[in-house]
């Protein structure tokens, strides 16, 4: 059997809170295999965002283990590749139009070139704006630059996407096709999701659904 | 084109803008800065290119001096002229004599040319305004400009000339005439010194006014071009007895040139700090940048970015801020510098102060003359000054950890 591509162990992370510690999570244990896709949810502040930074790499647990696919490099290079972000407020960057913005993600990997920009302009053509692959992120609608987010975070083939409540700015019925439009984009890419929402009919769509509850994830209650 | 570079470039050139607030600004301080570098330096280095010229056109690029006078040049000339380097030398004889017209005394430098060689070492020929150097004979005087408007003399009158000699004949109770001479020519050089001061006559007529006999005070030398003074001046020397001195033109005036780099050198540290200032801009604009955009250097952390490529996206901005601005600076200088004198002009107009210019600046136009060194070290400075400007920024961002950068507000 091949390795997960997400594996984190004993994931503990508390911050301080004026004498004492607050903990968050206390020994998460998730295992994500290749093209499967979970959601998370849980109650606010209860350490979703803090989770997927973990498992981002982004900060540091205070025990346990992140591997992905076996291996414990979670680095800036590494990320660049493997993984996928994408975040609720969307972090465009207002200077670059569409296609830049979705061109970035490569740029950092390394090497822009003419394959490079063909697939951004696919990528824009998939989530429906091959039309304003030249707007600026203040010229599009919410939903429009979720969509641009989409498209980054698929730009470098990950084998990872991981999603902090993409649609907590958008509109329910927008919501809805952006969460549609991310499964649909993961499946046929292959890439794994970790989705973390409030929605429970968005978490519903995913293969399994799993709620972060007392620094704990804990299988819902109800199916 | 690394990422980080290309970042930069959008953010001080963002899709659809032309050029945003903060680049044109942070733009338009270094390129005054560079700007007022290259035209004061500029106008400092025309003064003593001006200067020089004047020197070698009249006097050689070398001179052979002796205590007391050489007296056999002829054959001293012949050596001069045989060191390797050398192109021609005329021998001068110099001093202060009294003139007087129409009961206007002066008081110029009377310098004694060699006819037949002057004008193979000198470009006096070319500074004649009115007849030649060619009408000179042992009866007649040629006047520089300012010295024959301050006396009221032109070309045809007949002026005395009172040698040095009569204080010693005076003393010895004798009666001494003036010498009468005619004025055949009126020469301007540009330099209020030399165009107030100087007369010019044939070598005989000086070597009379001074009882020098067949003695003349020393030997103008002319180097081919492209020779250096200090090594054919050395050249010279060793060829020479040693009571017979070549000095090149930089080692007469040592004195006055070391002041003269020492004002450069002085202006050019404090008109540095017109770039220093443009700096400070540039670094407190960019750590507004930091602060704003905090999250979306949170995003390219989240991307992959690794910390020092952050960091080399503000500095890269400072860089190109001082590659901008010293390109337009060095284009505004330029442009001014090729305007210098019509502004000069309209201003000497308008306050109608042409000839106080003349007299305190010495020359009728401003001059300039650019060295390349001088341009290279402007550039190198601001492009490096920038560029540290972005120093700080540059930390700023490169500390920020993506997970806390993403999570501001």
């Amino acid at each position: 059997m091949s390795e997960p591509v997400l594996s984190a162990r004993g994931l503990s992370k508390s911050f301080p809170s004026g004498d004492a510690r607050l903990e968050v999570l206390r020994g998460v244990d998730l295992d994500v295999a290749q093209g499967e896709s979970i959601s998370v949810r849980g109650e606010s502040g209860s350490g979703k965002s803090t989770l997927l930074n973990l498992l981002a790499g982004l900060d540091a647990p205070d025990s346990g283990t992140v591997a992905w696919e076996g291996s414990r490099d979670t680095g800036a290079r590494r990320r660049a590749s493997y993984l996928g972000m994408v975040f609720q407020s969307f972090y465009l960057v207002p200077e670059l139009d569409a296609l830049a913005n979705v061109l970035l993600a490569r740029r950092i990997l390394g090497g822009a070139d003419r394959a490079a920009r063909d697939r951004a302009l696919e990528l824009l053509g998939s989530v429906g704006l091959a039309g304003r692959a030249h707007h600026l992120p203040s010229h599009l609608s919410g939903g429009e630059r979720q969509r641009v987010a989409l498209a980054r975070a698929l730009m470098n083939s990950p084998r990872l996407i991981l999603a902090d409540e993409p649609t907590g700015n958008l509109d329910e019925g927008t919501g809805s096709s952006v969460v549609d439009l991310l499964l649909g984009l993961c499946l046929s890419a292959n890439a794994a999701l970790v989705l973390v929402t409030h929605n429970g009919l968005h978490a519903a769509k995913t293969r399994r659904s799993l709620v972060l509850h007392a620094g704990r994830l804990e299988a819902p209650l109800t199916a | 084109m690394p990422w980080y570079v290309h970042l930069a470039l959008r953010q001080l050139f963002p899709t659809g803008r032309w050029f945003p607030f903060f680049t044109l600004i942070s733009t338009l301080g270094v390129a005054l800065g560079v700007a007022l570098l290259v035209i004061v330096m500029s106008v400092m280095g025309g003064f003593a290119y001006e200067i020089r010229h004047m020197i070698v056109d009249t006097e050689g690029e070398v001179q052979v001096v002796a205590r007391g006078g050489i007296a056999d040049y002829p054959s001293l000339v012949k050596r001069v002229e045989s060191v390797p380097g050398v192109e021609a030398a005329t021998p001068y004889a110099r001093d202060e004599v009294m003139i007087r017209f129409k009961d206007k005394p002066a008081y110029p430098v009377l310098r004694g040319l060699d006819l037949s060689s002057v004008e193979r070492v000198t470009q006096l020929g070319r500074y004649v305004r009115v007849g030649s150097l060619d009408d000179l004979d042992d009866d007649s005087i040629i006047l520089s400009a300012q010295l024959a408007a301050s006396v009221g003399a032109s070309v045809g009158d007949a002026i005395e000339v009172y040698s040095p000699l009569i204080v010693d004949r005076l003393s010895a109770d004798e009666v001494f005439l003036p010498r009468q001479v005619r004025v055949v020519g009126i020469l301007e050089i540009g330099h209020q010194q030399l165009d107030s001061s100087t007369a010019y006559g044939t070598l005989r007529l000086a070597q009379d006014l001074y009882g020098l006999g067949s003695t003349v005070h020393g030997i103008d030398v002319r180097l081919k071009p492209g020779v250096n003074e200090d090594d054919a001046a050395a050249r010279i020397n060793a060829a020479l007895p040693e009571d017979i001195r070549a000095l090149s033109w930089e080692d007469s005036f040592s004195d006055f040139l070391w002041v003269l780099n020492l004002e450069r050198g002085m202006i050019f540290f404090l008109l540095l700090f017109i770039v220093i200032v443009a700096a400070f801009s540039v670094t407190s604009s960019l750590l507004i940048s930091v602060v704003r955009k905090t999250r979306e250097i949170g995003l390219l952390g989240a991307l992959g970015g690794r910390p020092v490529h952050v960091a080399a996206c503000f500095c890269a901005q400072g860089l190109l801020i001082g590659i901008l601005g010293t390109a337009a600076g060095l284009a505004l200088g330029f442009t001014a510098l090729a305007f210098r004198n019509n502004v000069v002009l309209w201003i000497t107009r308008v306050t109608q102060r042409e000839e106080v210019l003349r007299r305190f600046y010495q020359f009728s136009e401003l001059p300039s003359h650019t060295s390349g060194s001088t341009v290279a070290l402007i550039v190198a400075l601001t492009v490096a000054i920038s560029t540290l400007a972005g120093l700080l920024p540059a930390w700023k961002a490169a500390r920020l950890k993506p997970v806390e950068a993403l999570r501001s507000e």
